[in-house]
């Protein structure tokens, strides 16, 4: 260390500290410093790299971590039966290679327990624990007899259905402003599905042969009448029906064909697709007017295989025709 | 090429490549070998603490030096008698070298130097504009005109541009006005060892007592023309104006240099400085084709002397302007030129150890001392912020969920935050030593700027990474490069009047 120092009478006249005061001073700051640095870079290391200093053989030994980190937060945690002052989420370092027993316990919710097993030098991350409430928080929605719901989260809305008083019911989604908002038609046969329309003013259900739309809201453009409109499909078995985005169309899929229908009296099929005897599977994508559907066909080698297809039905929705519609094994 | 032009080039390229080289390095370590880049951080971040912590004791203890002698008559000390004869025959020569600083810079500065507590007959100020600017002559008449009969004399003279192996710095500028002033001292029979000459900044604001506390370090010095005389340069003129990270940067400046003051054997002049005229005459003046001068002059001297020359810490405050413009973006700008320009320094490593290299009288491990402090200075200026904030949390994201599940992995972010609690605890520190050097807050501007002085601090991890070690690699690598810089000066004039010094006489004549 250096030892240019100020000299001469002005040293004397600082004060208490003298310039040669202050650089002992500081002289002995700069070895405290590298001794405090040379005395706690090997623990620090150690501490980093998960050793541990046994003070009674003065030897380090690798150890390892467990990580505790629960939802909600603040559980007590009994680590091999023992409780442990930390709450989660918490860290326990300095563990010897090794199984631990770990129990999680918070007032009014389930316990957790399991073996945690520790490598030296890693750590054992426990980090996707939920503990779950004893008595769960129920609350009960409809306020009338109903035999069915749906639930539109995005329009924050619940629909039910009555099946014995053939009525249909909304609230939002904490069961306010329940009420009755359509008739369903009377001895409908088994109702197989049901959907609500995207803009929340019609409703269809469907059986094997008959679909009928009921109308929620009387101040939609296209309701006709307080009783639903039935639309009939006596010789194909309805297999699904999807609301087209428009909210006005149907896509109704049947053990024969696909076909696109308006939800008006009346109203006649446009079909899009001829399917092929088999078990059909499809999915609508509501958001692109996509439809997803699977018909079995017929190989060079004779055998049949089930092959998926996608039919858009958006853009060029007006501009079907039934000469347009051809199966698709034509 | 000759050697010593390749000795020349291969010590430029030494600290841009060690800087650069461990930025690479741990960049690989933290794609390749995270463990190891997280180990080496880990030091690096120990030590670092080790470091603040160290450093900020130093500063408290040249923070209270600089208090105690705060406000302290130097003048009747100096009058002692075992100096009085000696201190009759002192004069004090002033040099402002100014590249195009207009009389509104420079007139505080000169009412500073004359509501000075210090015989004005013993005080002679030199003017030296740059000859190109072409506003000098008008400039130099009207503050001769206003300060005349303020100090035994005041002159202005006018560097002429192009002189032979000259490049346009203040260094040859300063040598310019010394020269002339060389002339006015011969004419008069003064001799050059009772004359201290003093080199400002065109904005540099003296306290009161600054030339009775320089004369007296002089005095009592056992070699007074071996050793350079430093003021604590603060940027106290417009700091309550200045845009809250400009004055952060400002404020860590004064106290790097307070923190300097007391490492003696590392202390080099810096800005506005002291030394005695016949050093400088002996040393054959500041250099002219260099940017850095306030720190060469030093090395020259060093040298020149073989190692026995020394740097005198005044604690005495010399006051300067904050460097800003007129929007943040500007005055990020200028800060970022003037932080390159100091960085630049490093331009003195190949001049200082080439000049060992040709020295027998001085002791190798002075001269090994002396290049490792240099040379370990600006490569922990360049590295230290690019290392803490920067390649800290790479082997984090490089590591993966290898790394991540290694108690390595876990612990590296809690030491890291260690880290930066024990930063902050020194912050605060900071943040109360920086109070007390403030001057007082003017009635122009709101009392609410206490409360965003305090929470402007939080921006200093920014800052110095931006401010800080940016500007120190874009030097070295200049230099390592050989694309030398030229002098560009920092931009101000934007001044509050009176800040410390706060009673000029309104009429000097």
């Amino acid at each position: 260390m250096p030892a240019i120092l100020e000299k001469g009478p002005a040293a004397d006249k600082y004060g208490p500290l003298t310039a040669r005061a202050f650089q002992r001073l500081r002289t002995g700051l700069f070895y405290l410093s590298v001794a405090v640095f040379c005395a706690g870079l090997p623990f620090i290391l150690s501490f980093a790299l998960g050793y541990k200093f046994n003070l009674h053989t003065f030897k380090f030994t690798k150890t390892g971590i467990i990580f505790i980190k629960t939802q909600p937060e603040g559980v007590s945690i009994y680590f091999n039966n023992k409780l442990l002052n930390d709450k989660t989420p918490a860290s326990i370092q300095e563990l010897l290679p090794g199984s631990y027993n770990i129990r999680l316990e918070l007032k009014n919710h389930y316990p957790w327990r399991a073996d945690v097993e520790v490598e030296e030098g890693k750590v054992s991350r426990v980090d996707k624990v939920i503990l779950f409430p004893l008595r769960p928080d129920l609350q009960q929605l409809n306020q009338k007899k109903i035999s069915v719901f749906r639930a539109y989260p995005q329009q924050r809305a619940i629909y039910y259905l009555d099946k014995d008083e053939a009525l249909v019911y909304k609230s939002d989604l904490n069961g306010e402003n329940f009420q009755d908002i359509a008739s369903l038609p009377e001895n409908f046969p088994e109702i197989t599905g049901w959907e609500v329309s995207p803009d929340q003013a019609k409703l269809f259900l469907f059986g094997a042969h008959q679909i009928a739309v009921a109308y929620l809201d009387s101040s939609d453009v296209y309701a006709y009448s307080d009783s639903p409109i039935i639309l009939d499909y006596p010789r194909r078995k309805i297999c699904k029906v999807f609301w087209h985005s428009d909210s006005y169309h149907l896509v109704v899929v049947t053990n024969k064909d696909i076909e696109v229908i308006e939800a008006r009296p009346q109203a006649s099929g446009v079909r899009l697709v001829r399917l092929n005897p088999g078990e059909v599977s499809v999915f609508y994508d509501g958001s692109e007017d996509m439809l997803y559907f699977t018909d079995p066909q017929r190989d060079a080698d004779n055998l049949i295989y089930n092959n998926l297809y996608k039919m858009e039905i958006s853009p060029n929705l007006y501009n079907f025709r039934a000469d347009h519609a051809g199966g698709l094994n034509e | 090429m000759n050697r010593k032009f390749i000795l020349k080039r291969f010590l430029e390229i030494i600290p841009g490549g060690i800087s650069w080289g461990l930025i690479i390095t741990l960049v690989f370590l933290a794609i390749f070998k995270p463990v190891a880049c997280a180990v080496f951080i880990i030091i690096f971040d120990f030590y670092w603490i080790i470091r603040t912590v160290y450093l900020t004791l130093l500063l408290a203890l040249a923070h209270h030096r600089l208090s105690r002698q705060k406000n302290k008559d130097w003048l009747r000390l100096c009058q002692d008698k075992i100096f009085s004869r000696r201190w009759d025959r002192l004069y004090q020569l002033v040099i402002f070298p100014v590249y195009n600083e207009g009389p509104e810079v420079l007139r505080p500065s000169l009412k500073a130097l004359a509501a000075s507590h210090y015989p004005k007959d013993k005080i002679i100020v030199v003017l030296t504009f740059e000859q190109r600017n072409p506003g000098a002559k008008e400039n130099a008449l009207k503050l001769e005109s206003e300060f005349a009969g303020a100090f035994f004399t005041q002159m202005s003279t006018f560097h002429p541009d192009g002189l032979p192996n000259e490049a346009r710095t203040k260094g040859a500028n300063a040598t310019w006005g010394a020269k002339f002033a060389r002339e006015f001292l011969d004419n008069r029979g003064i001799h050059y060892e009772d004359v201290i000459i003093s080199c400002f900044d065109a904005d540099t604001c003296v306290e009161k007592e600054y030339f009775g506390c320089l004369s007296y370090n002089f005095l009592v010095s056992d070699k007074p023309h071996q050793s350079s005389y430093q003021p604590m340069p603060v940027y106290n003129n417009n700091i309550w104006q200045a845009p809250g990270f400009a004055r952060i940067v400002e404020i860590s400046g004064s106290f790097c240099q307070m923190i300097e003051s007391m490492r003696l054997e590392k202390f080099v002049t810096f800005s506005s400085h002291s030394m005695s005229f016949k050093t400088l005459v002996d040393i054959d003046y500041w250099p002219v084709n260099m940017i850095s001068d306030d720190s060469v002059i030093y090395w020259k001297a060093f040298l020149f002397y073989n190692g026995d020359y020394r740097v005198v810490p005044l604690y005495i405050t010399v006051s300067m302007d904050v460097a800003y413009a007129r929007n943040i973006f500007k005055t990020m700008g200028v800060q970022y030129r003037q932080k390159r320009r100091w960085a630049w320094g490093v331009e003195n490593f190949p001049f200082v150890v080439s000049g060992f290299l040709s020295r027998k009288h001085i002791p190798w491990f002075i001269k090994i001392r002396r290049s490792f402090h240099l040379l370990e200075s600006h490569v922990t200026w360049a590295v230290w912020a690019v290392i803490l904030v920067l390649i800290g949390p790479l082997p984090l994201f490089f590591g993966g969920a290898f790394f991540n599940q290694m108690a390595i992995g876990y612990n590296l972010p809690k030491i890291t935050g260690m880290l930066v609690n024990f930063t902050l605890f020194t912050s605060l520190v900071w943040i109360v030593l920086s109070r007390s050097i403030l001057p007082p807050r003017p009635k122009t501007v709101s009392w609410f700027k206490n409360i965003v002085m305090l929470i402007e601090w939080f921006s200093v991890p920014f800052v110095i990474l931006i401010l800080g070690s940016t500007p120190a690699i874009d030097a070295q690598t200049r230099l390592l490069l050989g694309r030398y810089m030229e002098f560009n000066p920092t931009q101000k004039g934007i001044k509050c009047y009176n800040v410390k010094n706060g009673d000029f006489p309104e009429n000097v004549k």
